[in-house]
């Protein structure tokens, strides 16, 4: 396809890429010069220009930190509200900036009063709420002579208030600082803190399993998104003079979604050419007014059904096809769908010969010789060097995890029921039992999903039961999930970088405006992830999104992003399941070393023989309780395990 | 005291309205797990049927009842079709139904804004005439006293069928894991067709005793949404009596604010008491469990 591109001369992927913004950029520039100027025509495009930065600031809440902050509107409204009022009662003091910061803070103190409260349930609550704030505002405001009720506040009208910026100067100012909060966004979402609200927007529990703080990062999301907003409060009330309850209403939110939905959200230029496109409609046809509401909530609905991810999405698709994409890692992209699938069998011997391949001690050999995959020789029996990995903050380095009386019922269930054990550094506990013998629910008890009915769960003294599900990560505890959990639109790499992140200082702000050290903190970052990713074999696989890799390259994926918090502890939930035999055999080198370089591993598996030849202890759940705890080979001994799980009288083995 | 009284007795019937609407998204929520903002404008097209039946064609109570349920059903029908069921066969955590379900509330708006056209709002007559009650000395309008009495209808017929069928247990099990109720032989998405059917039911008996109340203003439909929301969230979600009790909340608290702090700000009542039940308990006064992560 790149081939038709160039015979068309349509020129290289770079200027392809960078042509079209470009090309749009002097387009919006010279909008007035297009479209026929005027100060009133003038007055037009910065009404639509301001709320296209509403559009920006709803975009990183609800496109990328998944906040459905919808009634943005209410905050677009007080940012205005606080903006015109001080420029009201001090016409002679206040300038553009002065507006502007006014709006920000006013947006940002209302964003907190709706969020706050609103984001202890989450979901829809925001939405909803949010929605409600953006109904009460102008409701209230027409009744309130403060804010001039009903007729607003002309500001024009205000004696000794007089612009010092008008016309075209105007004009390119207030476009500027629309691509201003634009590039703004941008960095954003490419920074530590855009990472976060990705991976919080992909599934919390995958995000406090990388030792996110939730709470705080929605906060963030819908505070940087409020402050936006009444920014954009403040461009309105600069360039129209004018702010009255009919400035904001919640159909104009509704508008205003819709233009995101449709142009894409969660793209950095979706949100802005959706909007403009239907309040672009809305503003200029308005002979159409009467029938925009089932043009554009057909759109609204069409959209939301069949192209969920917006127009953008779709450009992004075709322009793949072209060849004309960025490609994230320079000179390795095979394209979306060229890529060969994953880790094949037989490639991975070869593949994984970094720190965790190729280290064959005589632990291993007790593994069945159907694991092992074709290509895969015995490597060299080189010593694994591994940097000592100490834990975010907790315990100290040699405590292991304790599992003291762990008790959960659910309903009249009992599913995990007074379990004792210790997970030691450096070794590997593996735990099995028939499906709901409450295996996972332990796991999601040491990693606070669920919180103990009684009993505790510590590190040497640190107790980890008291705290949140981030807590417990940044204690040193990684985890992976029974059923995957990554990113599916992001690249392997993408998806490990937020848990490297965590364990190197840096302010958010550092990263955002790549200051000198957050610069090379995001490089640095990368560059982890990829050296992981290598390790583990995945290094054809890193540029491609997560939703075309298949499942065992998935759980791979995720044992990268569990190894990358450098943890003190590993807990491994079916790692096994689905892989290939040649994946299994890497995950099983990989799980050894681990343990080798210190690392204490919680392995839940159904495929016991790979667990007994690899673990050093073995517990054994039956119904909630613990049926059996000992080494590998006293299980094969044991009567009571045989005799349970088999139905037979004698032990699997004669202990020799 | 009898300022006082006419104001609970005003609260209590429109508290009625938005409580009607709290239980008509809980019939909807139990079986899809889907927020159906829609249910606002579900009922004001059922408002507005009302109008055309009984003030513009003078028809009787009973042809309107009947009119009222079969364009609501009817509504509630296509939108279970277009907006909801291409996100219950889609698994993930998208709240993309929520916007589907917003679009879908906008159509309906506008259609009923074009057909309304540009006339002015009308009070509605009441079903059963303008007739009062003296309550504790105190005239009550029986439309009041309708809206009352047909939300707690209602509300006890719901708690019956979903206590004591085998339906009703199916209707609530389905939300909770659609895998585990496809196993058991129960069909999803018929239980998510059959959950649209009822909560248009309850939305139109709603809008036929709360007509006279709301008159025939076709834009606030959302804003009943809205506040039929805040009475589910004051209540607490997944509870019947939740919904009764904060609808009550809601709409009392309105009068309250009308008569003792200001009449033009009856809508910060609202917000002021979501916000607040937000902050002390979050689950609503009568939730037992937090609202699952969506």
């Amino acid at each position: 396809m790149s081939e038709i591109a160039s015979r068309l001369g349509i020129g290289s992927r770079r200027s392809l890429r960078w042509g079209i913004p470009a090309i749009l950029i002097i387009l919006l520039y010279l909008a007035p010069q297009l479209g026929g100027s005027g100060s009133f025509r003038l007055g037009e495009y910065e009404e639509v220009l301001s709320f296209l930065v509403i559009a920006v600031a709803l975009n990183i809440a609800m496109g990328y930190a998944g906040q459905y902050i919808l009634g943005i509107t209410a905050v677009f409204a007080a940012g205005a509200y606080g903006a015109i009022l001080v420029a009201k009662y001090y016409p002679h003091d206040v300038g553009l900036v002065a507006m502007l910061v006014i709006g920000g803070v006013v947006g940002a103190a209302g964003g907190m009063i709706v969020g706050l409260p609103a984001l202890r349930v989450g979901g829809f609550y925001l939405a909803l709420v949010s929605l409600f704030a953006a109904l009460a505002i102008p409701t209230v405001a027409q009744e309130w002579g403060f804010v001039g009720a009903d007729t607003g506040i002309p500001l024009y009208a205000v004696l000794g208030f007089s612009p010092k910026l008008s016309g075209e100067l105007l004009f390119v100012i207030v476009v500027t600082l629309v691509l201003l909060f634009t590039l703004f966004s941008w960095l954003l979402v490419h920074s530590r803190v855009g990472h976060r609200f990705v991976a919080l927007h992909t599934s919390e529990q995958l995000a406090s399993s990388i030792g996110i703080t939730s709470y705080r990062t929605k906060l963030l999301a819908i505070l940087i998104s409020s402050t936006i907003a009444g920014v954009a409060g403040g461009v309105y009330v600069y360039t129209q003079q004018f702010f009255a309850p009919g400035s904001s209403s919640v159909q104009f939110a509704v508008l205003l979604l819709a233009g995101m939905v449709i142009g894409g959200t969660g793209t950095i230029t979706g949100p802005l050419i959706g909007a403009t496109i239907i309040l672009g409609i809305n503003q200029f046809f308005t002979s159409f007014q009467q029938y925009n509401g089932i043009v554009f909530g057909a759109l609204l609905l069409g959209f939301a059904v069949f192209l969920p991810n917006g127009l953008m999405a779709r450009v992004a698709v075709l322009s793949d096809r072209l060849g004309i994409s960025s490609a994230r890692v320079p000179g390795t992209r095979t394209g979306r769908h060229a890529a060969v699938p994953a880790v094949a069998d037989g490639q991975v011997g070869g593949a994984a010969n970094g720190k965790f391949g190729g280290a064959r001690t005589a632990g291993t050999a007790a593994r069945p010789a159907a694991a092992r995959a074709p290509g895969a020789g015995p490597g060299p029996a080189t010593p694994v060097r591994l940097p000592a990995w100490p834990p975010v903050i907790g315990a100290d380095n040699s405590s292991p995890l304790i599992v003291d009386g762990a008790r959960r019922s659910f309903g009249g269930v009992t599913a995990v029921d007074d379990v004792h054990l210790t997970v030691n550094r450096g070794q590997i506990h593996g735990l099995i039992g028939s499906n709901g013998s409450g295996k996972t629910t332990l796991l999601n008890l040491i990693s606070r999903f669920y919180s103990l009915d009684a009993g505790q769960i510590r590190i040497g003294s640190y107790r980890l039961d008291d705290r949140p599900p981030y807590a417990v990560a940044r204690a040193g505890v990684a985890r992976t999930f029974q059923s995957p959990k990554l990113m599916l639109r992001e690249t392997p790499v993408e998806n490990v970088i937020p848990a490297v992140e965590l364990r190197v200082r840096c302010l958010g702000v550092e990263s955002v405006l790549r200051l000198p050290r957050g610069i090379r903190v995001n490089r640095q970052a990368r560059a982890e992830a990829l050296e992981i990713l290598e390790t583990l074999g995945l290094q054809r696989v890193i540029t491609q999104e997560a939703n075309a890799l298949p499942h065992g390259t998935r759980r791979l994926v995720e044992l990268a992003r569990a190894i990358a918090l450098r943890p003190s502890f590993v807990l491994l939930d079916e790692p096994a399941a689905g892989l290939s035999p040649a994946e299994l055999e890497l995950l099983t080198e990989v799980i050894q070393n681990l343990a080798r370089s210190g690392v204490g591993v919680l392995l839940i598996e159904h495929n016991v023989p790979m667990v007994l030849s690899i673990a050093d202890t073995v517990t054994c759940l039956h119904q909630g309780k613990r049926l059996f705890q000992g080494t590998p080979d006293e299980l094969r001994a044991d009567a009571t395990v045989a005799s349970v799980f088999l139905g037979i009288d004698e032990p699997l083995e004669t202990p020799s | 005291m009898t300022l006082f009284l006419t104001a609970l007795f005003a609260g209590l019937a429109v508290g009625s309205v938005y409580g009607l609407i709290a239980l008509s998204y809980t019939v909807v929520f139990n079986s899809t797990a889907i927020f159906n903002i829609a249910q606002g404008d579900l009922m004001m097209a059922g408002v507005l049927t009302s109008y055309f039946c009984l003030d513009r064609w003078h028809l009787p109570e009973i042809v309107t009842l009947l009119m009222i349920i079969g364009v609501v059903e009817a509504l509630s029908l296509v939108e279970e079709r277009i907006a909801v069921r291409p996100f219950l066969r889609r698994p993930g955590t998208t709240l993309g139904w929520f916007i589907a379900t917003l679009a879908f509330s906008l159509i309906i708006e506008t259609v009923a804004s074009i057909i309304y056209g540009q006339n002015p709002v009308v009070p509605i007559p009441a079903a059963f005439g303008n007739g009062t009650l003296v309550i504790a000395g105190v005239h009550v309008a029986t439309k009041f006293i309708l809206a009352f009495a047909v939300m707690i209808v209602v509300m006890i017929a719901l708690e019956i069928f979903y206590k004591r069928s085998w339906l009703g247990t199916a209707m609530r099990g389905v939300a909770e894991d659609r895998e585990v109720a496809a196993l058991r032989g129960i069909d999803g998405l018929r239980i998510s067709r059959l959950a649209f059917l009822i909560a248009g039911l309850v939305t139109a008996l709603a809008a036929f005793v709360v007509a006279p109340i709301v008159s025939a203003d076709v834009t606030v439909g959302l804003t009943y949404a809205l506040k039929g929301f805040i009475a589910l969230s004051v209540g607490g979600f997944g509870s019947l009596r939740g919904c009764v009790i904060g609808g009550l909340l809601l709409g009392v608290a309105e009068q309250m604010f009308d008569l003792y702090i200001n009449s033009n700000y009856e809508i910060l009542a609202g917000l002021i008491l979501v916000l607040l039940v937000l902050a002390v308990r979050p689950t609503g006064l009568f939730g037992t469990r937090a609202v699952r992560e969506v």
